[in-house]
């Protein structure tokens, strides 16, 4: 079976924001809301680190990280059970989604939600522009809403778009049943948490800190399992990938991130274990 | 028709003067109530004081409270009943009345938190039963209608001696009555366990959170169920002095004194007792010295803890305890309202510890979907705040001064007490044992 998940390189996030703004656009999140953010651990406010300048009698331990937020897709999500209606439920390849038909608009969700990932429209949804962005269903005022791994796209066999619109590549997309993805092979290779683990959701979602991996460069818009070559870079044994992405993939409507013939994809292979 | 009807009371044979003004005030209050619904219905919940981080308010406080409220009555009532005593039985109806009035309350509360009301029916063409709201509505529901079905069974044949339509046809018979104390019985048997599942099933819709900071604790519904008979008896008591006052509804001296040692015995094991067995395990474990412990033990932190400890706890405890007070109608009635303001204020604590911190609250922090009223001028928060808005205070006192009103009308259309106490109506359900 299939069950979503994903990665998030913590060492490769730049902290530029970009899936934040791109998940805003794709599923036209309304003003005032946000349901992926890129959070600053480090400083009291954003972009700032902890800590102190290596200047003279200074304790040089500046630190500073970026954590992209947003659903986490948890296993065993409280959001789920709490809802009275359905309305939020698990779908089979595991994405976390909400039927706003059904919503009454309870709240019970946000706050069985450890890591506040869910808003409420308090009232009539604004956009900007006017119309909206991206082509997905309208929530009206009175329901809760929140990331759905993009699963509009994911059922056209499309990446989420802030997977694709990470520059740094530090976000991966894939099936955590398949053993050979990129996702479960970083899960496996690289250390990784998930957060609030002791809270006992499962989230879905595992970020790697401490040792960089080489991330998942964006080839196409294409998931992972959609091209025929698996991302072989992923493998310490063979760094280059040895093919490009099939040229079906450019009869496909959103061809703009794919490799144009030959050219290999940007990537700094980096063996596993290996130090930079 | 049996000849052995003994009389009843009613407790307002018709409204005078204040008692149209009380209606009155009574209606303006609920016109304003919905006149406020009416317009957060249109805005949106934008309307009210809640946010993302802090996503349910003061409806959902008022509910918890109104929840505890409903109990005391049923139990006063039930209780004695199981045991086939005559204990209480001048507050048996009343008792069942002003439980009836609190569910009802309870449940409406919920109607202005839910952000579409038009799919409420979405609980019935598609519940989940792993959800503990769906376990909430049907034991709310079924709390409400044998509430109904209890105080009308209490007094249908007082109704039918009296030519009530209210007694729905019932005839006011010595076997009736017989039968009745039967299912008096059998009532009070099935209350006693529907009231501790209410309340612990209404705890459980906190006690199973994991992202709530003290929410997530096995002594919530134990807790709840403390509460519940502390405030719904503190509420009875009130309400029963209240009566006395300004009705023809009487209070027997004796058993109040009685029933306000009572409340002080519930209030020394939820205030002191419970408290205590939940605070004891975190200081000990987060503290090193013998006095960091007892301090942390000894001392809560928000302004709503003292509230409750102190106003609604030490204070009425030891205003009920001390020999030359309690006895007093006055001191009870005191005594009482405190413990009824400070189960308030726990419930607002409990709901505040829960969405004050965010467990994840780095910068910038959560969207809130709009701005806190006054708070703050951005969109994003690291930490919860609230305070209620006008059209949520609205809401809530115009749902309460519904609740106020089924007292009122019962007070006038049921006979809420037996004139002669006639002894003999007491459950029957086996042997009478005495
Ligand atoms: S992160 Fe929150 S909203 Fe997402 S699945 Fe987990 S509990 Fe539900
Ligand atoms: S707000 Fe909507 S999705 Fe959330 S628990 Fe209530 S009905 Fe379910």
């Amino acid at each position: 079976m299939t069950n979503y998940g994903l990665v998030i390189d913590q060492e490769r996030c730049i902290g530029c924001q970009a899936c934040a703004v791109s998940c805003k656009q794709e599923n036209n999140v309304p003003m005032g809301q946000f349901w992926n953010r890129v959070l600053t651990e480090g400083g009291e406010k954003m972009d700032t680190p902890s800590g102190g300048y290596p200047e003279d009698g200074g304790s040089g331990s500046l630190d500073m990280q970026y954590q992209p937020t947003a659903c986490q897709h948890c296993e065993n999500a409280p959001c789920v059970k709490v809802c009275p209606v359905n309305a939020t439920y698990t779908r089979d390849d595991g994405i976390v989604e909400i039927d706003y038909d059904k919503c009454i608009g309870c709240r019970y969700c946000m706050a069985a939600c450890p890591y506040n990932a869910r808003v409420f429209n308090w009232d009539e949804p604004e956009h900007m522009p006017e119309e909206g962005t991206g082509d997905v269903e309208a929530r009206p005022q009175g329901v809760v809403e929140k990331c759905t791994f993009c699963s509009h796209r994911v059922e056209d066999g499309l990446d989420p778009a802030c997977v694709v619109n990470c520059p740094a590549d530090a976000r991966i997309f894939g099936d955590l049943d398949d053993e050979t993805s990129t996702v479960s092979k970083y899960i496996n290779e690289y250390e990784t948490d998930q957060l609030l683990e002791d809270r006992g959701t499962k989230p879905k979602t595992h970020y790697i800190s401490g040792e960089m991996s080489p991330g998942r460069p964006q080839t196409s818009d294409k998931m992972e399992s959609e091209l025929d070559d698996v991302s072989p870079w992923s493998d310490g044994d063979d760094d280059v990938p040895s093919k490009e992405a099939d040229s079906v993939g450019s009869e496909s409507s959103s061809s703009s991130h794919s490799v144009e013939g030959g050219e290999i994809p940007y990537a700094t292979p980096a063996k596993s274990g290996g130090d930079d | 028709m049996a000849a052995k009807t003994g009389s009843s009371r009613v407790a307002i044979p018709s409204f005078g003067g204040k008692g149209k003004l009380w209606i009155g005030l009574l209606v303006a209050l609920m016109i304003a109530g919905l006149a406020a619904w009416g317009y957060q219905l249109t805005t949106g919940l934008i309307a009210t004081g809640m946010r993302n981080v802090f996503s349910w308010g003061l409806y959902i406080m008022m509910f918890v409270l109104f929840v505890g409220l409903s109990a005391g009555g049923l139990i006063i009532s039930s209780a004695p009943k199981f045991f086939h005593s005559h204990r209480y039985e001048g507050f048996a109806r009343l008792g069942v009345l002003v439980s009836l009035a609190c569910i009802i309350v309870a449940g409406l509360l919920i109607l202005p938190d839910i952000g579409r009301p038009g799919r409420l029916y979405q609980f019935f063409t598609s519940p989940d039963f792993r959800s503990p709201m769906v376990w909430d509505f049907g034991i709310v529901l079924l709390y409400g209608l044998l509430n109904l079905w209890y105080l009308w069974l209490l007094t249908r044949r007082d109704l039918a001696a009296r030519g009530s339509s209210l007694a729905l046809g019932f005839k006011n018979t010595e076997a009736g009555r017989d039968r009745d104390r039967t299912l008096m019985f059998w009532t009070a048997a099935v209350a006693l366990p529907t009231a501790v599942a209410l309340h612990s099933v209404t705890g459980w819709i906190f006690a199973t959170q994991v992202g709530r900071g003290d929410w997530f604790s096995p002594l919530v519904a134990p807790v709840f169920i403390a509460k519940a008979l502390v405030s719904g008896l503190g509420l009875l008591l009130i309400v029963s002095v209240l009566a006395d006052r300004y009705t023809n509804f009487e209070v027997d001296r004796e058993e109040l004194t009685s029933l306000g040692k009572i409340l002080g015995i519930f209030l020394a094991f939820h205030v002191v007792y419970l408290l205590a067995a939940e605070r004891l395990p975190h200081a000990w474990a987060d503290h090193f010295e013998f006095w960091a412990i007892m301090s942390n033990f000894l001392i809560g932190d928000s302004v709503y803890f003292w509230l409750w400890t102190v106003v609604g706890g030490a204070v009425p405890l030891a205003m009920l305890a001390l020999p030359p007070l309690r006895k007093r109608v006055s001191v009870i009635f005191t005594a009482s309202v405190l413990a009824v303001v400070g189960t308030m204020f726990e419930g607002i604590r409990l709901v505040f510890t829960g969405y004050e911190v965010a467990n994840i609250d780095s910068a910038p922090g959560i969207s809130l979907g709009g701005e806190y009223t006054g708070i703050t001028t951005d969109i994003w928060a690291t930490a919860g705040a609230y305070t209620p808005t006008l059209v949520e205070i609205a809401v809530t006192l115009g749902i309460i001064a519904f609740g106020a009103l089924i007292v009122t009308l019962g007070l006038k259309y049921v006979p809420i007490q037996r004139v002669d106490a006639e002894p003999s109506y007491a459950t029957d359900g086996g042997k009478q044992d005495q």
